[in-house]
């Protein structure tokens, strides 16, 4: 093992995962300070949530009334022994989700004929996927528990519980290396026939992969009374699944029980190795499959259409523009992760429906009463927010293209804004479809959220759209990202505000009924919907004039 | 404003930083000329090329593209100009014809004209047949004919190519470089650059030598021998001579080291 490829192979590996723009300056520089954001902001977070835990366990445990609580090193070893398992889930769903982004740029890596060994590949590459969201985690866990364990003199368990954190990550990250060589070579055989095909079996298998941890996961807390009771309950039963051995060493080092606390430490050493030349032999036999041509059509016979968009009232520009997003909405790899937000939302929903993870549908339970407004709310927004951010980013490389051809700004923004819409109108369809099979909402209630999600996704797909133009990111790395990092969390925030603002309205009515314990007339309602939609519509109209002007910019200023 | 030239450079000057790509350059080239851009690598050309189509923002001066202010009328110069990059990134999740079909739509070329043109083109560049298979699955001479193609489709009134003949076998070679000069023959201004010297020579009227930015040499072949002193001589000599790099004799016999 040549540790200085490894390292090498690693820095590249990261580096093209993080913003690199360096289009107008001859010399990159990478402003430390914000190409490891997500590390520095998770032990922010982390400390703070370290302070803030300390104070309200501290109120709680002065407290004279609570006499029947655990003694704090018993609950705080619960807690520490259900993170690792915790970071494993979490690693694992995040990194599969960058890695739906990574397919789409696999097909020029210099390491396949470099002096580089598979080893040597596979290691960086595995630590490459610890060192993005998964190190992010631990970070943030770690600093949280340092500062709480410091106060509570419980250092030396956290300590341990952060080598421990970080271990999971790494197993997390080798399973998700095993999945991705896996997707590789499933989906390259399935190349032979269509390019398409490849691509949809691939968001497929992923979400297959998703659904499948969901449902573990939320199997296994659920009929449970607590997240960490459960958890911690089923981790002590299912000893057997390799997946909760970190967590096992942790709590049996609480109960003082050393010996099976260092048998599942060498157990956990010995899967992370296998783990590791599992990937490694995977990587030998299916890393380097290079699928042949795709062939959509073998006629070659294709008559050009000027297609229904013009009479919608699109110019000839702005419908080429449309169908040319539309097909690489439906092709490009790297696209596909954009719908993973809403499916995930559904699939939680749904869950969320049947009793997991929430102890079991009750009555008294209020949790399971919002998710038939998320469904219905969330997913449609949700989407028009990742798309409106990425929605000029997304030209990449190619982006030339549309600096170079008689386009204007609002050319640029009316067929993206189109795009936009149109995907989310049939994710909203397809939510509220599952909404209404789901959870039986009533007729009034179905029809207010049709309505409020229809005007919340309009105005956020004005106000993302305009993070799209302000921060695209044209890169094309390996890890492309479309939308600079600082813009998309700027994005998230404001598209959240914007929903809110929009759904207010309606909001407030719900809660002045709950608070009053009268039921909201189809007037109120009706109010609260009519101002939501005059909100939707200024957001929507200011932005869209801001949005012209912004592409006009873009446009004017390219650089290639 | 009218002017009897295509394009217009007046004290254009190009900076990235401390490194000058492009300095105080002037050039007219005429209506219907075809013009060459030569130089070493990094010598300016492709900054060049990409200022004339607002690509690139020039630090200073100004550009005039068929009349038109390149800065205050992008989208008019645009729909009046064909340009093929160096290295065309085009959109790989589209077939050949998606894309040209979009890039007819783009420039507004009418329905009927456009399955006509491009067939056309296609039949010409030995494209049929492939034209329903994924840019991806295209070799790189491949791409390049589709460039060039979605460069001819509107019939511009100007052609900006940069290296337009990189990866085209003998053939397809032969046939664009007829085409360009059918097409200065009915009007249109055609600026290359290239690397292949022998092409310049065959096909340009005039020639421009670049190197560290600046314009080193212009003029016909003609010209050119007198400015490098090398009457007779081909144009590779005379490149050579002009851009201090003629001894190459040394450097081949250090290789062999």
């Amino acid at each position: 093992m040549n540790w200085k490829n490894v390292l090498y192979l690693f820095r590249i590996e990261r580096k093209s995962g993080r913003l690199i723009r360096g289009i107008k300056a001859t010399r990159y520089k990478e402003n430390s300070f914000i190409a490891y954001w997500p590390y520095w902001v998770a032990a922010i977070i982390g400390v703070l949530g370290g302070f803030l835990a300390n104070y309200v366990v501290s109120l709680i445990y002065s407290d004279a009334s609570a006499v029947g609580l655990q003694p704090l090193s018993t609950a705080a070893s619960a807690f520490f022994s259900v993170l690792p398992t915790f970071v494993l889930g979490i690693s694992i769903v995040f990194t599969l989700f960058q890695q739906i982004q990574l397919a789409g740029k696999a097909s020029s890596q210099p390491m396949y004929w470099l002096p580089i060994t598979w080893k040597e590949h596979t290691l960086a590459s595995i630590l490459a996927n610890l060192l993005g969201w998964p190190a992010a985690f631990c970070v943030g866990l770690s600093s949280g528990l340092i500062i709480f364990s410091a106060f509570n003199g419980l250092i030396l368990q956290a300590l341990l519980t952060v080598v421990i954190l970080f271990a999971t990550a790494f197993l997390a990250s080798s399973i998700t290396e095993i999945i991705r060589v896996i997707q590789v070579r499933f989906t390259g055989a399935i190349y032979k026939s269509s390019g398409r095909a490849a691509i949809w079996i691939r968001l497929i298998g992923s979400l297959l992969v998703i659904i499948v941890f969901y449902v573990i996961y939320f199997s296994v807390v659920s009929g449970t009374s607590t997240f960490i009771a459960g958890l911690t309950a089923v981790q002590n039963g299912a000893w057997y699944v390799p997946f909760v051995w970190p967590a096992l060493i942790i709590a049996y080092l609480a109960k003082g029980l050393f010996l099976q606390s260092f048998l599942f430490t060498v157990l956990t050493a010995l899967l992370i190795t296998a783990l590791y030349f599992l990937a490694v032999e995977l990587n030998k036999r299916f890393g380097l499959y290079e699928p042949p041509a795709i062939t959509l059509q073998k006629s070659g016979v294709y008559a050009p259409k000027t297609g229904l968009l013009g009479k919608f009232g699109f110019s000839s520009v702005e419908a080429a523009l449309i169908r040319k997003d539309l097909r690489a909405f439906t092709r490009r790899r790297e696209l596909l992760g954009i719908y993973f937000m809403p499916i995930i939302i559904i699939i939680l929903s749904i869950f969320y429906s049947f009793g997991f993870g929430n102890g079991g549908t009750t009555a008294a339970n209020p949790t399971i009463s919002v998710w038939p407004g998320v469904i219905f709310l969330l997913p449609a927004s949700g989407m028009a927010m990742l798309l409106g951010q990425v929605a000029i980013g997304e030209e990449g490389q190619a982006v030339w293209r549309i600096y170079a051809s008689p386009i204007s700004g609002k050319n640029l923004v009316k067929s993206k804004l189109f795009l936009i819409i149109i995907y989310s109108v049939i994710i909203l369809l397809i939510s509220s479809f599952i909404g209404i099979v789901v959870f039986h909402p009533t007729l009034r209630r179905t029809v207010i959220a049709l309505i409020e999600s229809f005007f919340m996704f309009v105005a956020i797909a004005s106000v993302s759209l305009q993070i799209g133009l302000r921060g695209p990111d044209f890169s094309g790395t390996r890890r492309q990202r479309m939308v600079r990092q600082e813009w998309a969390l700027i994005g998230f925030i404001v598209g959240a505000i914007t929903g809110a603002a929009v759904f207010a309205p309606v909001l407030i009515q719900y809660i002045i009924a709950l608070v009053s314990g009268s039921p909201v007339s189809t007037l109120n309602y009706a109010i609260g919907v009519a101002i939501s939609a005059a909100i939707s519509i200024a957001i929507s109209a200011v932005f869209y004039k801001i949005n012209v002007s912004s592409a006009k910019e873009l446009l004017r200023k390219a650089e290639i | 404003m009218s002017s009897q030239y295509a394009v217009e450079l007046k004290d254009i000057t190009k900076r990235y930083n401390e490194i000058v790509a492009v300095k105080n350059l002037n050039l007219s080239i005429g209506t219907g000329e075809i013009f060459g851009l030569l130089g070493p690598n990094g010598s300016g050309k492709s900054t060049t090329l990409k200022m004339l189509m607002g690509l690139v923002q020039p630090t200073a001066g100004n550009v005039s593209v068929l009349g038109l202010d390149v800065q205050k009328q992008p989208v008019e110069v645009k729909q009046l100009v064909g340009y093929v990059p160096e290295s065309p990134n085009i959109y790989e999740f589209l077939t050949g014809i998606e894309y040209l079909d979009f890039i007819a739509d783009i420039y507004g070329v009418p329905t009927a004209e456009k399955q006509q043109r491009i067939n056309e083109y296609l039949k010409a560049l030995q494209l049929e047949g492939r034209e329903g298979d994924m840019i991806n699955s295209y070799s790189d001479g491949m791409k390049k004919k589709i460039s060039l193609i979605s460069a001819f489709l509107h019939k511009p009134k100007l052609l900006i190519l940069d290296e337009p003949l990189n990866a085209l076998d003998p053939r397809s070679a032969k046939i664009v470089k007829d085409y360009l000069q059918e097409l200065k023959s009915q009007g249109v201004t055609i600026i290359m650059s290239t690397h292949v010297l022998e092409i310049a020579e065959a096909i340009c009227d005039r020639i421009g030598i670049m190197y560290q930015g600046q314009l080193l040499a212009l003029g016909n072949m003609d010209d050119l021998r007198k400015t490098a002193s090398m009457p007779g001589s081909g144009l590779e000599d005379v490149f050579l001579k002009l851009t201090g790099t003629e001894d190459l004799r040394a450097i081949v016999e250090e290789l062999m080291k």
